[in-house]
This record gives structure tokens, sequence and C-alpha cells, in this order.
């Protein structure tokens, strides 16, 4: 595979939105390759499901909220979008309301598609 | 060189990047125990239990283990770092959890 041709990308989304950095690192690649013209989408399991919660408001805790940072990732064409349908079951959030339109996927299903990436990246 | 994928745990099996790599391995993929990944093959486990007979080669740094004072298991590949360069060759993707 030649430099110039395109490598699709996996971010596998996993940590909570606050306490670390992580999440807002993973969001900031995710920014980063689009903006390089990268073809990169979005996984979001275990913890990482909570980030997709609608109404988060960080002013109080001193923080950016994460989740406006998420629900503009669509401006940047990025929006192929998949949930661990195991922990958003879990954690009893509802899939139809959330920051992004998001795919809900089997542990065999998210196997499946993490074959489909020539890079997978996990923060 | 295989498509599937070769998960590299750096974390303790009580950790969420245990539970999550667990979830996400399926057979015909391999995994390398490394830092704090070595006690999940503490024998008689619950961790070990999740990792074996699922069809997933189970590789574990051998510095790393001797660190830990932990026994490599039966069924259980030592490897040192040319090993680990080698199945990175071995395997087309690879991911990280720790």
């Amino acid at each position: 595979m030649s430099a110039k041709q395109k490598r699709k990308i996996l971010l596998v989304l996993r940590f909570l939105p606050y306490g670390s950095s992580i999440a807002k690192a993973a969001i900031d690649v995710a920014l980063a390759s689009a903006v390089f013209d990268q073809e990169v989408d979005l996984l979001f399991i275990g913890d990482g499901v909570l980030q997709l919660l609608p109404d988060q408001d960080g002013r109080e805790v001193g923080s950016k909220s994460l989740g406006r940072l998420l629900s503009s990732l669509p401006l940047y064409d990025i929006d192929h979008v998949y949930a661990d349908a195991e922990a958003i079951s879990r954690f009893n959030l509802d899939p139809t309301n959330m920051l992004l339109e998001v795919r809900m996927l089997s542990e065999l299903q998210i196997h499946n598609l993490m074959l489909q990436y020539d890079h997978l990246l996990g923060l | 060189m295989t498509a599937m994928i070769l998960h590299m745990l750096n974390a303790s099996p009580s950790s969420t990047a245990f539970r999550d790599c667990v979830k996400v391995m399926q057979a015909g993929d391999a995994i390398v125990l490394m830092g704090g990944g070595i006690y999940a093959m503490l024998e008689g486990t619950e961790a070990f239990a999740a990792l074996t007979g699922r069809g997933v080669k189970i590789n574990v740094l051998a510095a790393d283990a001797k660190a830990a004072g932990v026994v490599v298991p039966p069924g259980v590949e030592d490897i040192d770092m040319d090993g680990l360069v080698l199945l990175t060759e071995q395997f087309s993707r690879q991911l990280a959890w720790y």
C-alpha cells in the first residue's frame, strides 16, 4: 500500500470522559486525523460509552464539556460511530438518546468491525 | 501474516482494560501479557480462565513474568523482545490495552 493511499483508522474509546485526559486526547486525535483527511471511525466500548451521555456540563468542575466536543465530530465528516451494546445495557443507557448517532454492536460484531481497519488505536 | 488481532495487555486483571480486552478477543487472535497484564496468567484465577480455551494464543514477556515472580503456566508461551517483534510481524493489526 502506498503512503498516499488512505489508511482506515478505528479509534477504540474506552475511558471515562472526566478524571483523566485520555478521553479528551482521543477526540483531539479524531479531529487531527479528520483535518489531515484520514478516514477515522469511532468505537466506544466499556466505560467509554459513558462519554456519549447527553446533557454533559463540565463548567462547575472546571472542565470543558467533552460532550460538546464529541457532538461536533460529524461536522468533520466523522460519522461512523459504533458502540458496545453490552456496556450500554450494563449501564442502562438509552441508545436512542446519545450525543452521537451510534450503531450498537455485539462482541463478535466489534471484532469483525476491527478487522476492517488498517490501524486500531485504543484510547 | 494473519488478518487477526494481536492484543497487547498491560493492565491488571481487575482493570476495565482487561475486561474490555477479554470481551473483544476472538479465536485466531493472540495476546501478549506484559507489565500488569502478567497477573492474568495466575493459575486458578477467573482471569486466567477467561483467557484460556478461547482459541487465543497466549504469550508473555518472560522478563516481566520473572520480575513479578509469576510462574508461566503450561499453554502459555514465554517470549523475549525478539519474539515480540516476530509476533508483530505476523499480525497485520495490533491493539494496546493499558
